[in-house]
């Protein structure tokens, strides 16, 4: 197995985690979070699979805006699961 | 508790999906017929280094057109409902690490997104992504403070302007070349430079302004939809 693959396998697992633990943390902000690590490392996997383009846009609208807005939506019904 | 445990089993369904579909997914040795033409005449035919700008911007131009209406449709939505319906939040004041780094930090990231913008056709990236970069500056901005944003005439007039200038370099080309969004209208120049492949730099220009003015535009519009403290 070539040292991409092993990095892209071990991204993807990393991600599965990460969305699983999204739904099962108590505190709505770590969920915010963990989402936006998802996004993060969907970002990092297009990198790895030679699409920077992608990676790109991911990366500013899926990790960073979307992410914020999660978290205004947040301040707005105020707090826990 | 029972959403959590449907979202589980939806979670490691796709997840099995997804695993089930490996060990048949392999790259294919040959691009199919359009794909091998893209590939090999690319760089000859918009002077675009980089080939998915070329397919995005020159070849499938008319698409790009399209989803830009779609944002101008989706952004004009979003604000005149959250102009209708007061649904934002009350901005509270930021912490210190937050207001220093949005003190510090947005130049820089409007010069990564103007880069990111201006190099579509010799790097990744483009007017899509390079507007949303220079758009995260702006909402680091707004983060950093927690006063509500003023009435901006400007926003609005770059976003006109933006897809007006779009829609009549479309028209340059069908007036000069009889079609629509040729990329061609100026010269393909030597490919790697900056000032080269045709309309592209000017096409990415104008998304780029759009797709900023219009993500600000909506993040503004949530500040002011939740009014003052």
């Amino acid at each position: 197995m070539s040292l991409l693959a092993a990095a892209s396998i071990g991204t993807g697992v990393m991600m599965l985690v990460a969305a699983v633990a999204a739904l099962v943390v108590k505190k709505l902000i770590s969920a915010i979070i963990i989402v936006g690590f998802v996004s993060l490392s969907a970002s990092v996997l297009f990198l790895l699979m030679d699409a920077p383009d992608v990676a790109i846009t991911e990366a500013s609208i899926g990790a960073a805006i979307s992410t914020v807005i999660f978290l205004w939506g947040r301040g707005k019904i105020g707090g826990e699961e | 508790m029972i959403r959590t445990y449907v979202g589980l089993i939806i979670v490691l369904a796709l997840a099995a999906v997804v695993i089930s579909a490996v060990p048949g997914f392999s790259v294919p040795s040959e691009l199919p017929y359009i794909g091998q033409n893209y590939a090999e005449q690319g760089v000859h035919d918009t002077g675009s280094i980089n080939l998915v700008t070329a397919v995005v911007v020159a070849y499938r131009g008319l698409d790009t057109l399209g989803e830009v209406v779609v944002l101008f449709s989706a952004s004009t939505a979003i604000v005149l409902i959250l102009t209708l319906i007061p649904i934002g939040a009350h901005p509270t004041p930021p912490s210190s690490i937050v207001s220093f780094t949005a003190g510090v930090l947005p130049g820089a990231i409007v010069l990564f997104g103007i880069y990111i913008i201006t190099h579509g056709h010799l790097s990744p990236g483009g007017g899509f992504p390079g507007g949303a970069v220079v758009a995260s500056a702006f909402l680091l901005v707004m983060l950093g403070s927690n006063t509500i944003p003023g009435q901006s005439k400007m926003l609005a007039s770059i976003e006109s302007l933006a897809g007006l200038t779009f829609g009549l370099l479309g028209f340059w080309g069908m007036m000069t070349l009889g079609q629509f969004l040729n990329n061609l209208v100026l010269p393909a120049g030597s490919p790697g430079k900056v000032l080269s492949a045709g309309i592209i730099p000017l096409i990415s220009l104008a998304i780029g302004a759009k797709v900023a003015s219009e993500l600000s535009g909506v993040f503004a519009s949530y500040r002011k939809s939740g009014g003052a403290e």
